[in-house]
């Protein structure tokens, strides 16, 4: 894509990714890379690779082929605790939500969890207190994404669209340096879509935080990221600014069904 | 070759019975989503009934039919309409324990109602037992073998006949393929579901009444041990596929005799076999995808309402006690001081913590003036049950806080008593240290469980910790230095240094000394980070190793503690009784521990104790009654299964519950905490009778992970 992009340091760098399940070739040496600060989107037709290549990225598969880099530590044989510790948060397309537990306990175990303390004997001096400082961090995030009035909820009982923001409050904590986001948005409505396209602004506007955004919803893909990333059979089809991506034929073949 | 063929054959009949088990669990665990443990329950039943009736003068082609195919699908269509049809959906834990309570309760009703085990030597179906009607090669076969070889091959062809030829097993088939796309399309699952435990509980009955024979008398323990294996052969079925569990059974019998035949005589060969169940669990089962095991219907169903209010899991008493009527789900209670309620709140400051204190005070002294006033025998009962209350603790820990289900924590417990003897016996070690050394090394038993069955979770864990549990009853217990066989392994009291705790009632303090130390253990563990950590997994531990949590090392290390606590339980209770056999802590009171601790409470410390002495007072007065109803106390934990599956949290949750909103309701505590009436922040109206202890999860909407 000869399309003039801002360059941001590199943060993730995957090469060469090849996955294969049975006799299907789920990626392709495929190679995807993200830069510090920047908000990259992966759109798709469905089986196009997403969700297997946030799987290798992430750890909950292992590619065949392929090296991943993230922060300059080769990742690609860590497990996956490991590499959240690094910095990297994820939300699922299927919720993995903790039962029982209530909305802040959600952000707080992140939080405990990702400064990597076990903190198993002071457990028993303190008798597992939160510091002051995680429950600021934890008041913050609940602030941002408007769960505040939730805070002692227990999860189960909320409705699609919290829960998908408690999922990302979860993913957000201990201040992640790259947050992979599997369709937020699905089974959202009209207004939970907007308020979560709103947290994604104020994200990207923060640069503090890399985000990669499977999504489907364009709308809010076209809203949120800064490159725009199209999957097919496990291939990268195209890269680069979102209006140019989009208006390439290839693209409009595969994945938008228009008729090129 | 010829060695082989004459080791192989004789197999075949033992594995005809294994594969009926194993179609029968498969076909029910496909249909209904419920893995049937009470089907060991049930063939046992039949085959009591068959031989009873016989002894009372019936002919025995009579009392066959009778006991196969009549009782057998009348005991099959009760337990799916009164039980397992209702709990379909439910978590790995709420399916299991009723499965389990039944299996050990059934056989107990049935020997009460029958009054005694009949005197005769069970006989065979339809031949003579004994006598050598062929020879195969030069491998004599019996009428029993050929009669259970012969009706497992009929079976399997009517089988085979229905599934391919009949309008309704086409319809079984779809079900066990997909219940619900099934239903969607027009097929009535619940009726076929019926069908397939009529058929299940037929295998059941049928492998019973062909089986007796082996035995010269009937006991419910073979029944469980041949259970096991039916396990292990619908586990090489995957739990779906029938031939593969069928042939997976045929495979196990005959490699049983092979095993046993080829090896030398003694320990290693005796136990060899039994554990062949446990070998097969741990490698085939990290090779089934573990999603399927979940739950047969995943994706397909919404929760039901009646299990809503699943199993919460370990609740702090902080937690309990500050816990207004919409917030009993909450774990810790440290977020409630970014409110304005909580324990900063003045009403939590000066009221509730203050009588929660003298609550416990009152308690305490309560149970000290009981050193007065307690006649000496009850005192006796009331240690042995702080010492159960202390296995059950290890429970709390594992269960309640982490998800993980134990079948084997009477093993460990039974280790950490047997140490403590041992040590005693040989290196003079003070039993007291022995008890802490026991508890060592129940906890590094705990590691080696947790290492291989790391991957598993849920039901496969169960069943891999079952299978552990009759391992270690078969080669570790029965060694001289570990259990000492029958005889059992003497546990001292003790006595060292100037105090001499070795009366009842210094004992009694000990005892309660050392269930304070272990639950001060555990609630800090509860209270703490680890207990929120462990909550987490519990939840998720797909989510909660991505937010940086190591799962499999907080596994290894949850099992480490509870085999721990469970070892020093039973070494506790070794010493009590002054000796300890390995039968006071076989694989069947592993399933007994579970059962009442969850029917009691997995949710709290409190649980755990009351499970205790709950247990065995129960266990002393059922022995005030005749022999007859000496299962009496299986037989009411079993039939509290029944409520259980309504209230999953427990029985002492229900009634906390229960007693806070009746507060809340009547005013009170709503005045305390500065809310109006009920139903603090704009939840519905609450909803008595649909199995609400709490009225929490008021709209039975599914959870969100449900939705995709």
């Amino acid at each position: 894509m000869p399309s003039p992009l801002p360059s941001w340091p590199s943060l993730l760098v995957a090469t060469g990714i090849s996955k294969q399940f049975g006799g299907i070739q789920a990626l392709s040496e495929l190679s995807f890379e993200v830069g510090r600060g920047e908000a990259v989107g992966i759109v798709g037709p469905n089986g196009a690779g997403k969700t297997t290549l946030f799987n290798c990225l992430l750890g909950l598969e292992t590619p065949d082929t392929g090296s991943v880099v993230f922060d300059g530590v080769r990742i690609d044989r860590l497990p996956v605790w490991k590499r959240s510790r690094l910095g990297i948060g994820r939300t699922y397309q299927r919720m993995e939500l903790f039962r029982g537990m209530t909305v802040a306990d959600h952000l707080l175990v992140s939080e405990q969890a990702s400064s990597g303390t076990f903190r198993f004997w002071r457990d028993f001096l303190n008798r597992g207190g939160p510091t002051p400082g995680e429950l600021h961090h934890v008041q913050e995030v609940l602030d941002l994404l408007g769960l505040e009035a939730m805070a002692d909820r227990p999860v189960d009982g909320l409705d699609l669209g919290h829960a998908r923001l408690v999922e990302l409050g979860r993913a957000m904590m201990g201040a992640p340096k790259l947050l992979m986001l599997d369709e937020p948005s699905s089974g959202l409505d009209a207004g939970e879509t907007a308020r979560l396209s709103t947290v994604l602004a104020s994200l990207r506007s923060a640069r503090t935080t890399a985000v990669v955004l499977v999504e489907h919803d364009l709308q809010l893909v076209e809203s949120a990221v800064d490159r725009l990333c199209v999957l097919n059979f496990g291939r990268m089809l195209a890269s680069g600014r979102v209006d140019e991506v989009l208006a390439d034929t290839e693209v409009r073949r595969a994945y938008l069904g228009a008729g090129g | 070759m010829t060695q082989f063929f004459n080791y192989a054959v004789p197999g075949i009949p033992f594995g005809c019975v294994f594969a009926l088990m194993a179609v029968g669990l498969v076909l029910t665990y496909k249909a209904s989503g419920v893995f049937n443990l009470a089907f060991g329950a049930q063939a046992f039943v039949s085959a009591l009934a068959y031989v009873s009736l016989i002894e009372d003068g019936w002919p025995r082609w009579a009392a066959g039919v009778l006991a196969v195919f009549v009782l057998g699908p009348v005991v099959g269509v009760l337990l799916d309409r009164l039980l397992f049809r209702r709990i379909r959906t439910a978590s790995p834990l709420v399916k299991l324990v009723p499965s389990l309570g039944l299996l050990v309760a059934l056989p107990q009703l049935a020997l009460i109602i029958a009054g005694s085990t009949p005197d005769i030597p069970p006989p065979a179906l339809f031949v003579n037992a004994q006598r050598v009607y062929l020879h195969l090669g030069s491998v004599p076969l019996s009428g029993l073998e050929l009669s259970i070889t012969g009706s497992t091959v009929l079976v399997v062809a009517v089988l085979v006949a229905l599934f391919r030829f009949t309008p309704v097993g086409l319809e079984m088939r779809a079900v066990v393929e997909s219940p619900r796309m099934t239903e969607l399309a027009g097929v009535n699952a619940g009726r076929i579901s019926a069908f397939a435990w009529i058929l299940s509980s037929v295998m059941a009955a049928l492998a019973g009444v062909l089986l007796a024979p082996l035995y010269s008398q009937l006991d419910p323990q073979n029944f469980t041990v041949l259970l096991v294996w039916g396990i292990a052969g619908a586990v090489i079925g995957r739990f779906s596929s029938l031939p593969l569990a069928l042939l997976g059974g045929l495979f196990l019998g005959v490699a049983q005799q092979i095993v046993a035949g080829y090896l030398p005589a003694g320990i290693i060969a005796t136990g060899l076999r039994p554990s062949l169940p446990f070998v097969v669990l741990l490698i085939f089962l990290p090779f089934t995808r573990q999603r399927q095991f979940d739950d047969p219907l995943a994706g397909c169903d919404p929760p039901s309402a009646t299990v809503e209010t699943e199993t919460l899991g370990y609740r702090s008493a902080t937690t309990l006690a500050g816990a207004g009527e919409d917030d009993v789900h909450a774990v810790g209670l440290w977020h409630r001081r970014l409110g304005l309620e909580g324990p900063d709140a003045w009403w939590y400051r000066f009221v509730r913590r203050p009588t929660s204190t003298l609550a416990w005070v009152l308690a305490a002294l309560a149970v000290l003036s009981a050193l007065t006033w307690v006649p000496a025998d009850w005192l006796l009962t009331m240690t042995q049950g702080i010492a159960f209350g202390v296995i059950f603790l290890s429970l709390t820990v594992l269960t309640g806080m982490s998800g993980q289900i134990s079948l084997c924590q009477a093993t460990f417990a039974g280790l950490g008593g047997f140490a403590a003897g041992q040590l005693a016996d040989h290196f003079g070690l003070p039993v007291v240290i022995g008890m802490v050394a026991g508890g060592l090394l129940a906890a590094a038993l705990g590691v080696i469980v947790a290492v291989p069955t790391l991957r598993l979770a849920g039901l496969p864990l169960a069943l891999a910790t079952l299978a552990f549990a009759l391992l270690a009853d078969n080669i570790l217990f029965p060694n001289s230095w570990v259990g000492n066989g029958a005889s059992g392994v003497i546990v001292p009291r003790p006595s060292a240094g100037p105090v001499n705790l070795s009366a009842s009632k210094p004992f009694f303090l000990l005892s309660l000394a050392i269930l304070s130390v272990t639950a001060g253990i555990v609630k800090l563990i509860g209270d703490g980070t680890m207990g929120r950590f462990l909550a987490a997994m519990r939840g998720s531990e797909l989510a909660a190793s991505s937010v940086g949590i190591d799962v499999y090392r907080l596994r290894v290390v949850v099992f480490a503690i509870s085999a721990g606590l469970a070892g020093v339980g039973g070494a506790l209770f070794g010493s009590l009784e002054g000796s300890l056999s390995p039968t006071d802590f076989n694989y069947q009171i592993s399933t007994v521990l579970l059962v009442v601790v969850a029917i009691v409470g997995l949710g709290s410390i409190s649980g755990a104790v009351v499970a205790g002495l709950v247990y065995t007072t129960l266990q002393v007065a059922v022995t005030t009654l005749p022999s007859r109803y000496a299962g009496l106390v299986a037989v009411l934990f079993g039939l509290a299964t029944l409520s259980y599956t309504r209230h999953p949290e427990g029985f002492l949750d229900y009634l906390g519950n229960r007693t806070l909103t009746f507060i809340a309701r009547n005013g009170a505590m709503s005045r305390l905490m500065g809310r109006s009436g009920t139903g603090g922040r704009g939840q519905p109206p609450r909803n008595e009778g649909a199995g609400n202890p709490d009225g929490d999860v008021l709209v039975p909407t599914p959870a969100p992970g449900g939705a995709t």
